[in-house]
């Protein structure tokens, strides 16, 4: 089944625009990277899909247009969207945040049961329920977003270069954890990031984002090494 | 000493409702970045809707409930209507119209009720007590335990009710709220209206006391604006306890400062609110400074 | 053609105001002349606010210092009234600096509460200063009379005071704002650190600003005692800042023209509604100066004709009309 279908997404910032019909899909179950150097309009993507900037265009999710949704109606149906420098609320506490992304979820008892779940995954937040979490550090405040987010039950969990910040061995954990959510959780990811080759070994499927269209697309396996992917970072 | 105590007595009181004041104006502050002119005259006009059903004979705590939900849709009402589409404006252009809010509802309940001075009921029995020489009235009592009981009842809202942690992420930052299924502008439309129905608690404080006029609150406003920025603009304690401190630091100060004296005392909570700023810049309990108008 | 056009339009101005009175009754030559009083403290105002960034909310007060200081001189020591007015300017200039003082350590929003305490302080001040001015019964002065050789009325007469300390004004703000000086206090309100850094003297520039705002005000205030020829501390009252805050935005605050026009607004519009309806001239007020800021964001000065369908248009646009959420630069207190 389809997760999500894109057609002809336009989105920019006041006069000009920053993606320029771009179209592509996501299957259930996948692991989808979209790559490109900065500023190619990769957040942009994830902001449009989102509904935090307008877009034109049809934005299909399980079967369903949700063009005209707003971004709280998108979240409620299962679109969860962690977005670049993690977004969680600085002066919240760890465990206010995790209550913050159970918003769409009326169920008291699941969410008390999704919190203590994924405390159960991340020992280290359990550690720092009552701790703001501005002061937590660079890779508890990425697996705080991450648990957030897992806390409104998404269908389809889009991440803004999660690496960003973060040491290699961090971030290796953090694609760890993707790939567990996908294989024993059935968890469809789209992710958005600049480095190629660690992304590439763990998805399924990629986009190559260059100045708003994309370039190159494909499975993973068959991108890791292309030449064409290089090309694109190094620039036009 | 008798006399001290009995000025902070008073003064506690008067700030009870100073502080009733600030808080609905830092909650609305917090949410939208906004300071509100037009609070106090949408409270006194909300204030002579109760007086209103009192006097087509609905019971008083009853008419009072009623006002109340009317002033709580009264600010619902004015962020649909006002705040909302100029809120892309530049920040004097926000300025200008809250100042239009206090024009329209001045000049509302002026029209509606006309200048003179009416009585307006209290909510506290007309009684007191002599505490070693120190008189407590009932209604002074009363301000006190109402300005508490606001303090509790918002803190137990934003501390531990599903609402409350929505209200605040919304207030912390409107783009990631949005991202947890937060509907932002719902909330802010809801502090807007809890906002109006603080405020009208503060005009059910100060009827009574002053008589119930179209422009009761206009002194007020200031010294709530003093409390807030007292206190810190983004701290509703702040803006509760600097009300207290302007209460009894005018109090105090009208009595024992000679050359201030009754007629000056206005001035008075703008030099305690300078010299709490010029040692602390973000106001007593703030942590962050207020810098751009 | 257009360029031709533009460069005789301050000459065309000139001679359409000089030639007002032969056109206006008198009282509405009185009116416009205590606009242009009010103009000459917006214009103070919008030095401070539009291009130095900084608010003073006591802006009345300080009319109010210019006003009692030419009533004063006049009453008490006998000078002719329109040469008190550069003492009139002097003295709330100097006040302006006092007040400005907390203006080094505070800003935005605090600023704006401190100074309209001021305001709020001022009538006060002046019932408890009675023995000089005179308490509530205020000061009563002499009207520079029309010399003989004058052929137009009293009133045209004194509308050529105001208009020459008006010419005064926008020429100390132009130049002012011309050269280094502007250049100066545009740094300061756009980035005060970097302002520092490129060796700026804050202190100094702040308090110049504020010296030179409050010293339109006092001129302005001087200029309305002679236009009245009576002041009491109810001409003073907290909301006369207020209304000199709500022109100067109405009118556009980075405007010399948009103080005047501010100015007409506060002075005529809420006349104009009451005589709409008595009652409810008050809420048509309140009425227009919302609307206003859904139309005029930039003040009547910033608004484009061409532009006004669009933006009158907009205000009935609810979707995607919001700044909530999203970034929110330079609002009232960000960061
Ligand atoms: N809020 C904004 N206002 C105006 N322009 C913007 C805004 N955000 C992004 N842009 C512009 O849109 C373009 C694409 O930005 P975007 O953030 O989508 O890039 P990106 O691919 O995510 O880059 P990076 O890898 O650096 O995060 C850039 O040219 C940027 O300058
Ligand atoms: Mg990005």
């Amino acid at each position: 089944m389809t997760m999500l279908k894109i057609q002809g997404l336009s989105a920019g910032y006041g006069a000009a625009d920053v993606l320029h019909s771009v179209d592509f899909t996501v299957e259930q179950g996948t692991i989808v990277a979209l790559l490109g150097a900065n500023g190619a309009g990769k957040t942009t993507i994830l902001r449009a899909l989102s509904g935090l900037v307008p877009a034109r265009g049809t934005i299909h999710f399980r079967g369903k247009d949700v063009s005209r949704c707003n971004a709280a109606q998108r979240v409620a149906l299962g679109l969860a969207h962690i977005p670049q420098g993690r977004g969680t609320f600085g002066d919240f506490t760890v465990e206010e945040n995790l209550a913050a992304g159970a918003f769409t979820v009326t169920d008291r008892r699941q969410i008390a049961q999704d919190m203590e779940r994924w405390y159960a995954a991340f020992p280290r937040l359990a550690e720092r329920r009552r701790q703001q979490a501005g002061s937590l550090s660079g890779g508890e405040q990425q697996m705080l977003a991450l648990a957030r987010a897992l806390m409104s039950r998404p269908k389809l969990l889009m991440c803004d270069e999660p690496s960003l910040g973060l040491a290699p061995a961090i971030t290796q954990e953090i694609f760890e954890i993707f790939k567990t959510l996908n294989r024993e959780h059935d968890m469809t990811l789209l992710i958005v990031e600049q480095n190629a080759d660690l992304t590439l070994q763990f998805a399924d499927t990629a986009y190559v984002l260059e100045s708003g269209s994309f370039t190159v697309s494909g499975a993973a396996a068959e991108l890791l090494g292309n030449e064409a992917v290089q090309q694109s970072y190094l620039g036009v | 000493m008798v006399l001290f105590f009995q000025l902070v007595v008073d003064g506690l009181a008067s700030g009870a409702i100073y502080a009733s004041l600030a808080l609905a104006l830092v909650l609305i502050f917090r949410a939208t970045r906004i300071v509100n002119f037009g609070q106090g005259e949408m409270a006194t006009f909300s204030a002579y809707c109760a007086w209103q059903l009192c006097e087509w004979g609905v019971p008083m705590m009853l008419s009072f409930l009623v006002a109340g939900v009317l002033a709580f849709l009264l600010g619902i009402g004015v962020f649909r209507l006002v705040i909302r589409p100029v809120s892309t404006a530049p920040v004097e252009a926000v300025v200008v119209a809250t100042l239009g809010l206090f024009v329209v509802f001045q000049a509302l309940s002026l029209w509606l009720w006309g200048s003179d001075q009416r009585a307006f009921p209290s909510m506290f029995p007309n009684v007191g007590w002599d505490i070693r020489g120190v008189r407590l009235t009932a209604s002074a009592a009363g301000m006190i335990a109402v300005l508490i009981c606001l303090a509790a009842l918002t803190g137990v809202v934003f501390r531990f009710t599903r609402l409350g942690l929505a209200m605040r992420a919304s207030a912390y930052d409107g783009e990631k709220s949005l991202l947890v299924g937060i509907p932002v502008e719902r909330m802010l439309m809801l502090g807007w209206g809890f906002a109006a129905a603080i405020g009208f608690v503060a005009a059910l404080l100060v009827g009574p006391r002053l008589f119930l006029s179209p422009t009761m609150m206009m002194p007020i406003l200031l010294y709530a604006l003093a409390s807030a920025t007292l206190g810190g603009w983004d701290s509703p304690l702040g803006a509760m306890i600097g009300g207290l401190i302007v209460g009894v630091a005018e109090s105090l100060g009208a009595t024992f400062l000679p050359f201030i004296g009754a007629d000056l005392r206005v001035v008075i909570p703008i030099l305690v609110t300078l010299v709490v700023l010029l040692v602390r810049p973000v106001g007593l309990f703030g942590t962050r400074t207020v810098v751009k108008l | 053609m257009s360029t031709q056009l533009l460069r005789f339009a301050p000459a065309a101005l000139v001679a359409a105001l000089l030639g007002l009175p032969l056109f206006v009754p008198d009282f509405l030559l009185f009116e416009i002349s205590i606009a242009v009083s009010y103009g000459i403290a917006i214009l103070g105002l919008n030095l401070l606010l539009g291009f130095t960034g900084q608010i003073c909310l006591a802006q009345g007060a300080l009319f109010g210092v210019g006003a009692y200081t030419t009533a004063i001189l006049n009453v008490s020591f006998g000078w002719d009234p329109v040469a008190t007015l550069p003492f009139a300017a002097i003295s709330a200039g100097l006040i302006g600096v006092i007040i400005g003082l907390p203006a080094l350590r505070l800003q935005g929003l605090q600023l704006a509460i401190i100074t309209f305490g001021v305001a709020s302080a001022f009538p006060q001040l002046l019932l408890k200063m009675d023995t000089l001015t005179g308490g509530v019964t205020g000061l009563a002065t002499d009207q520079p009379f029309a010399p003989k050789w004058f052929p137009g009325s009293q009133e045209a007469w004194l509308y050529g005071l105001s208009l020459i300390c008006a010419a005064i004004s926008i020429v100390v703000v132009t130049r002012l704002l011309r050269g280094d000086t502007g250049r100066m206090m545009r740094a300061l309100r756009d980035n005060p650190v970097i302002a520092e850094a490129l060796g700026v003297n804050l202190t100094k520039g702040r308090l110049a600003a504020f010296a030179v705002s409050s010293a339109l005000a006092g001129l302005g205030g001087g200029l309305f005692c002679i236009l009245n020829g009576f002041i009491s501390p109810q001409s003073f009252l907290p909301m006369k800042s207020i209304d000199i805050l709500i022109g100067g935005i109405v009118g556009g605050i980075t405007s010399i023209a948009g103080a005047f026009i501010g100015a007409l607004f506060v002075v005529f519009v809420p006349g104009f509604t009451t005589d709409i309806n008595p009652a409810l001239g008050g809420l048509i007020y309140g009425l227009c100066l919302i609307g206003m800021m859904m139309i005029a964001r930039q003040g009547i000065a910033g608004l484009r004709m061409e532009k006004l369908p669009a933006a009158i248009l907009g205000v009935f646009k609810f979707k995607s009309s919001s700044r909530f959420p999203g970034a929110v630069p330079g609002q009232l207190g960000g960061e």
